[in-house]
């Protein structure tokens, strides 16, 4: 055992040797190697430091340096509930068209919702775009025209075929309620550049919220101010203004008097920290008061950006909504809020509502399609006119993907977490790759296989953020977002 | 380090082992062990001992393993390890992965075997013996009394403990706080609520040299104390009162538990029968109790996968929540670790994870019937119930209507054997036979009891019987079951009799009959009839019939005028009479119909494996239940009963010898009342956790836990009455540079309250606050689960002003306005609440329509108290919201703002004030 090693003990390891005086007994080579192996094995060697972050208690979300260099500042998540058919938009397979109507030789009897029948051809058509020439399918055309900016993951795995607990593993890295949400440890670890605005932010689709709800932008363990703040361009943050039954002037009054009695109990206890925080929190209270409204207020929009986005279709109101939604996204990035994760989909409904499409697929994703693609295609094309991709990170995921088959006297598809698709672009992001394969008929990933804890892994390396190092010790356990796995994908980074 | 390993384990192959061809002598050191760790070392080394067999180090090798000794010295042909390795059969053959072990080297093993297996044992043998980490500080047994004289203060003992590393550290006790400020922190942390200013003016003025005891005491005896208390405890087991997960629906049934926990707090239940109860309450009358085992979320059955996997998958999911929450919450141990591989700290292993799974492998989620604690308290409540419902019923002139499906008879109590029901007109005109689905019998005293079952001996006899197979026959009239599908039809149109002769004489009171109890049927209904009982089956006597009933067929409106028109009874008007019976009939309902918990339900164990890598799909070996082996507790019977293995469990923990129970109990209620345990890690007192601050105070506070009987109260008594919890919470400057986190204690850390706590005091100083105890939850939400969403509740009536531990608890969803401070959510446990200061918090409480309601209750309960005086109004104001007066510069600047804007803008600021938020 060399000085390198012996420097790698835990406290306990040291411990362990001083005390038994192990070399001077023995002298022998091997037997220090078969401890070293005890030692290890016994995981009494330290791991790598973690990444220490420390909160002041007055200003939570001031900005703090991540632990490498960063390729992006920020994040926005399109996050499609229900689980978007990766074979209906961005995994290519002309053998299934081929195969169309027959059995999967050697699939599943059962799936998850019951038993499964033949094989279904994609249920739009596909064609080559961009420079690329990508093959994506004509539910996504808009999105399409973007594809030599995207990088796609083809792989994606997950760890549960539930809808909840797999939104929660895509949020929080664990299908278990009660996780914290990427965005509450990506705000944890690294503030926020906007000290007025909330530092995450959670719009829910106008048709509801997600299956799993809060729990994707939940604070978990972590400190309660690093929740998200749900709030939408149709549903403001709860409890942002008074009372319409308080005036203007006594809620004026009411804060001055509160300044006063406040400040001096402060002076009573000059040195308590906790008090000059409850101080500075009225202080920032005050400062959202104005500054959401303002942000949440779409009338100085131009009409061609209205018009670009989709936000003016007065046909289509779900689509409308979207697209003010994602409007209200790049208005939020662009202020500097740290991650903004924009729902598409809401909560169970047998499809109605989101991308469950167990029965009438087709029928359904027509719907949805219409609703998500030009919105978020104007999105990301609005942040790259206004230079935003550069330092942010643009992802668009869903929770699993779906069978190739459809259901057994259905026409639709069931749960499917063994190889779905991830869309990222922006900072940091190769662009035109796509990374990973599913077999031939699209069931399972095959070749480069990932999982959801990579693509986290991913999202903080391009935040500068090491997932290995980035924990918070709870019940005992030093917890990451990505558990115990996750690895970089490098193959889809600039 | 990691990259060190592998250049070890291939020299090793490369260097050593030619040699071991060739020479003679054999070198334990440099060939026998080397090939063990390098070929066998991986399942059966350090790390891992598969079927419980570990090569590499001499003790565990020459034991041998679960199936047996594996070398025998001197007979390599009776060597289980030379067969395996040298088996043709590929399921046997060791290793099982890789290539077989080479010729040169089985026969060195053969060599060293048939030689004597010379093992010299060496400092690795002696390591690996003793696993360092079973020397870690909280698996050793209590360290016996520091002091050794047990005062009956003890509180002075905690003081010397924390004085002495005072000292040590240049640091010394802050001087005693203030009264108005001990009195606040006492009731805030004992209660959750604020004093009255009664009482914090009646605690100022005492010259009682004991009135801080006597209000010690006066909390400990308050009722609001469990509620206050139990809080802590659901917070880290994850109650919640529903299912979590997508559809996060209503678990109607989760609130008898919270009401258990509440009630023995209250009760000062000891601990290790809290302890029992929890994990096997169904053995000993506390069905409620196991609420505990299943408190974490489930998916329920529609939401796992119909496929085999999914479910075997959910189950071990279903069953892990019952390890860590057993482990986590009662030993501060992380077992659940283990689940997919070997702690990576503590000595746990896989094995002991499956060994504990084990205890838990009958165990099921689902409502359970709750069997009444009190069994014959409650029997006399419902007997005492029946017999004034008899004697009032006995009154009435008039009675409702026959009903086809039950008619209650209160007779006055009369000694029968026999008892004859006699049919004289059906409801169709009798076109038909009469039918009756039960005839039932009570005597006095026993209303729980029917005395005229069969199984209880009485016999039945009758004019004549449609039939004597099938749905209608003579034995079904007193079968205890009920329905047309179980009844009696006589063999005469619109008439017959039915008699029932009792086992033997009893006083009776009171008979039940009807048509058809399910509902169903209302044909062949007896609609004149008598009621006759004998002694002697000779001699008759009516005492109930159709006479005093209203006719079948009146209106609704009509029968309630005619039997509040009735002429007084007895001294009492008719509706009153009326209206007590509704009353008494409604408790007895109650207390007779079976109440659920969301508990454990239980059946035959399912067998165990240990899984590889924690995948269902990969059984490695069976197990049976197992404490973990650093405890060193003799392996259990693995043929024990479900319920038995529970009870085993239980009383493991809870045995005074277990080293980990009482000290994270008692470091539990340590951090509850200073905000900081003395171990800061409360459910982790493994390696990983945090070492002790005062190791020896901890040891004699467990111990005293212990002596007391494991009384939780005595332990706040003991805090609550020392020193070091009535310092001052000013920071003194000079000992913040030395000690800024206060971890020694040189003040009492003042904290923010809890989200329940700022509620509540805020319902208590508006007045509002409803005290009811107990029961079903009252909404913070619209909706309870489901998918519609949790919109929130913005009408509060009095439900809505009960405390807030009786909220109906969403899993997940933060409660509107308070959830904001760092409330749990019941998804993972909660053994510490973080303390987080936010703008949304700020926002919740300026703004919320919840907020200013109550300060307008505030402001009129003033206006009750101090009319007309403004200056009057602003003192009252607040002194009810932070137990003093205003001092000068804020009752001039208060006055302002009441003249302008009215007292209820006075009272919306004083409840965001931080000295209304704080514990002093």
């Amino acid at each position: 055992m060399n000085e390198q090693a012996s420097s790698n003990l835990t406290h306990a390891g040291r411990h362990l040797l001083s005390r038994r005086n192990f070399f001077g007994q023995t002298g022998s080579a091997l037997s220090a190697a078969a401890l070293t192996q005890l030692l290890s094995q016994q995981q009494l060697l330290a791991s790598e430091d973690a990444l220490k972050i420390r909160i002041n208690p007055s200003n939570p979300h001031a900005p703090r340096q991540p632990h490498a260099v960063a390729k992006g500042k920020n994040v926005l998540v399109v996050f499609c509930a229900g689980a978007c058919s990766q074979l209906e938009t961005w995994d290519y397979k002309p053998e299934l068209i081929k195969q169309d109507g027959k059995p999967l030789p050697g699939g599943p009897s059962v799936t998850f919702q019951g038993p499964a029948g033949n094989l279904a051809r994609p249920q739009y058509r596909f064609r080559p775009r961009g420079e690329c020439g990508k093959m994506v399918s004509d539910m996504v055309p808009h999105l399409g025209e973007l594809v030599d900016d995207f990088a796609f993951v083809h792989t994606l795995t997950s760890k549960s075929n539930t809808h909840g607990p797999a939104e929660n593993f895509l949020s929080t890295g664990f299908v278990q309620d009660g996780f914290p949400s990427i965005g509450a440890w990506l705000t944890y670890a690294l503030g926020t550049e906007n000290q007025e605005l909330p530092a995450f932010v959670a719009i829910p689709d106008p048709r509801g919220v997600p299956q799993a709800s809060v729990n994707n932008w939940g604070p978990g363990f972590l400190p309660a101010v690093f929740q998200g703040t749900p709030f939408s361009s149709s549903q403001p943050i709860q409890n942002l203004l008074p009372p319409a039954s308080v005036p203007q002037n006594a809620d004026v009054a009411a804060r001055d008097l509160l300044r006063l009695i406040n400040g001096e109990h402060l002076k009573q206890n000059p040195a308590d920290s906790d008090l000059a925080a409850r101080i500075a929190s009225y202080e920032l209270a005050a400062k959202m008061q104005l500054s959401v409204p303002e942000i949440s207020d779409l009338s100085t929009e131009p009409d061609h950006v209205l018009k670009m986005y989709g936000a003016d279709d007065t046909k289509d109101e779900l689509k409308a909504g979207f697209a003010r939604n994602c409007i209200l996204g790049r208005r939020l990035i662009e202020k500097g809020v740290r991650f903004v994760q924009l729902f598409n989909g809401a909560y169970a409904s047998g499809g109605r509502l989101n991308w469950d499409g167990h029965q009438k697929l087709r029928e359904q994703y027509d719907g949805h399609g219409r609703i998500m693609d030009q919105p978020t295609a104007a999105l990301i094309r609005d942040m790259k006119q206004r230079g935003l991709l550069e330092d942010t990170l643009v992802v668009w995921c869903t929770e699993f993907g779906r069978m190739p088959m459809f259901q057994k006297g259905a026409q639709g598809r069931d749960h499917n977490p063994n190889g779905f698709t991830a869309v990222l672009t922006g900072a940091g992001v190769k662009r035109g790759v796509s990374y990973g394969t599913t077999d031939e008929l699209g069931f399972k990933a095959v070749e480069n296989v990932s999982s959801v804890h990579d693509l986290n892994a991913t999202i903080l390396h391009l935040l500068g953020l090491d997932h290995q190092r980035l924990t918070f010790r709870h019940n005992g356990i030093d917890r990451r977002l990505t558990d115990v796995h996750g690895q970089v994908i490098r193959e889809i980074l600039a | 380090m990691r990259s060190l390993l592998p250049h070890i384990l291939s020299a090793l192959a490369c260097v050593i082992l030619p040699i071991t061809a060739e020479a003679d002598e054999i070198d334990f050191e440099k060939q026998v062990r080397p090939l063990f760790i390098a070929r066998c070392g991986e399942c059966h080394g350090p790390k891992d001992q598969q079927s419980g067999l570990r090569l590499d180090a001499r003790h565990a090798a020459l034991k041998g393993g679960d199936s047996g000794v594996a070398i025998v010295p001197g007979n390599s042909g009776k060597s289980e390890l030379l067969r395996r390795v040298t088996s043709s059969d590929k399921d046997e053959r060791m290793p099982p992965e890789g290539d077989a072990l080479s010729k040169p080297e089985v026969d060195l093993l053969t060599r060293w075997i048939d030689r004597g297996a010379a093992w010299p044992e060496t400092e690795y043998d002696r390591l690996a013996k003793i696993d360092p980490r079973l020397e870690h500080w909280a698996f050793q047994p209590l360290r016996k009394a520091a002091h050794g004289r047990q005062e009956a203060n003890g509180n002075k003992t905690i003081d010397e403990f924390i004085e002495r590393k005072l000292r040590e550290n240049d640091l010394t006790f802050s001087a005693e706080a203030d009264r108005r400020t001990l009195i606040r922190r006492l009731w805030f942390d004992m209660l959750g609520l604020p004093p009255a200013i009664e009482e914090v003016k009646q605690f100022e003025s005492a010259n009682d040299s004991k009135a801080w005891e006597h209000l010690v005491e006066e909390a400990l005896k308050s009722l609001r104390y469990g509620e206050r208390w139990a809080q802590h405890w659901l917070d880290v087991i994850r109650y919640a009162d529903t299912h979590g997960f997508e559809v996060n629906t209503p678990r109607e049934n989760a609130w008898p538990y919270r009401d258990y926990v509440i009630r023995s707090f209250n009760e000062d239940k000891p601990y290790d029968h809290f302890i029992v109860e929890q994990l096997a309450g169904d053995a000993l009358q506390a069905d409620d109790a196991t609420g505990f085992l299943v408190a974490a979320a489930v998916l329920l059955p529609g939401q796992i996968g119909k496929d085999e996997e999914s479910k075997r998958l959910a189950r071990q999911d279903a069953l892990d929540e019952m390890i860590q929450g057993t482990s986590a919450t009662l030993l501060g141990l992380t077992i659940g670790c283990a689940r997919c591989h070997d702690h990576k700290f503590d000595p746990i292993t896989q094995r002991d994870y499956y060994g504990m799974q084990a205890f838990f492998a009958g165990v099921y989620y689902g409502d359970r019937p709750i069997k009444s604690a009190d069994g014959e308290a409650h029997l006399a409540e419902v007997a005492a119930l029946a017999i004034r419902i008899g004697e009032l019923e006995r009154q009435l002139h008039l009675r409702s209507p026959i009903d086809p499906q039950r008619n209650d008879e209160y007779i006055d109590p009369i000694t029968a054997k026999f008892v004859r029901f006699t049919i004289l007109e059906t409801i169709d005109d009798n076109k038909h036979q009469p039918c009756l689905d039960e005839l039932e019998i009570y005597a006095r005293g026993n209303p729980s009891q029917n005395i005229g079952l069969a199984s209880t001996g009485a016999k039945t006899t009758s004019s004549g019987n449609y039939s004597e197979t099938g749905k209608h026959q003579l034995r079904h009239v007193n079968d205890g079951r009920y329905g047309n599908e179980r009844s009696w039809i006589s063999n005469t149109l619109g008439g017959g009799w039915v008699q029932i002769e009792l086992h033997e004489p009893s006083k009776i009171d009171h008979l039940v009959w009807g048509r058809d109890r399910n509902g169903k049927f209302n044909d062949r209904l007896p609609v004149r009839y008598k009621i006759e009982v004998s002694l002697d089956g000779q001699q008759w006597r009516l005492v109930a019939g159709h006479t005093n009933r209203i006719p079948i067929g009146t209106p609704p409106e009509k029968i309630r005028e005619l039997l509040q028109d009735q002429p007084p009874i007895a001294g009492t008007d008719a509706p009153s009479l009326l209206a007590k019976l509704e009353r008494l009939k409604g408790e007895k309902q109650q207390l007779t119909s079976p109440r659920l918990v969301y508990g454990g339900t239980f059946r035959e164990p399912e067998a165990t494996y240990v899984l590889r890598r924690g995948d269902p799909e990969q059984r490695v070996g069976e197990i049976g239940p197992k404490v973990p082996a650093l405890f060193n507790v003799p392996l259990l019977d693995a043929t024990l009963a479900e319920q038995e293995r529970r009870l085993a469990l239980a009383r493991w923990i809870a045995s005074p010898d277990n080293p980990l129970t009482a000290r994270v109990m008692v470091n539990r209620i340590w951090m509850y009342h200073f905000g900081q345990g003395l171990v800061t890690t409360p459910s982790d007192f493994g390696l990983n956790g945090v070492r002790p601050s005062h190791p020896k105070l901890l040891d004699w506070l467990a111990g005293e836990f212990i002596r007391s009987g494991w009384s939780i109260k005595h332990i706040h008594r003991l805090v609550l009455t020392s020193r070091t919890y009535r310092q001052s919470h000013r920071v003194d400057p000079v000992s913040a540079t030395i000690d800024r986190d206060n971890q020694l204690l040189w003040r009492f850390a003042s904290r923010r309250m809890e989200g329940e706590a700022i509620r509540d005091s805020m319902l208590a100083v508006s007045g509002e606050l409803n005290l009811k105890m107990g029961g079903p939850g009252f909404d913070f939400f619209k909706s309870r689960g489901g998918l519609s969403g949790f919109p929130p509740v913005d009408q509060f009536g009095p439900e809505q002003m009960r405390r807030m531990i009786y909220s109906h608890k969403i899993r997940m969803e933060r409660v509107p306005v308070f959830g904001a401070f760092d409330c749990p959510d019941a998804g993972q446990a909660t053994p510490f609440r973080s303390q987080s200061t936010t703008a949304i918090q700020a926002l919740n409480l300026f703004n919320s329509k919840f907020v200013a309601e109550r300060a307008e209750k505030f402001a009129d309960r003033i206006a009750t108290i101090a009319a007309e005086d403004m200056n009057l109004q602003v003192t009252t104001a607040f002194e009810l919201a932070i137990g003093r007066a205003p001092i000068e510069v804020e009752r001039r600047a208060s006055l302002q703002v009441v003249k302008q804007h009215g007292l209820g803008t006075l009272c919306r600021v004083l409840f965001n004030s931080s000295e209304f938020l704080f514990i002093p």
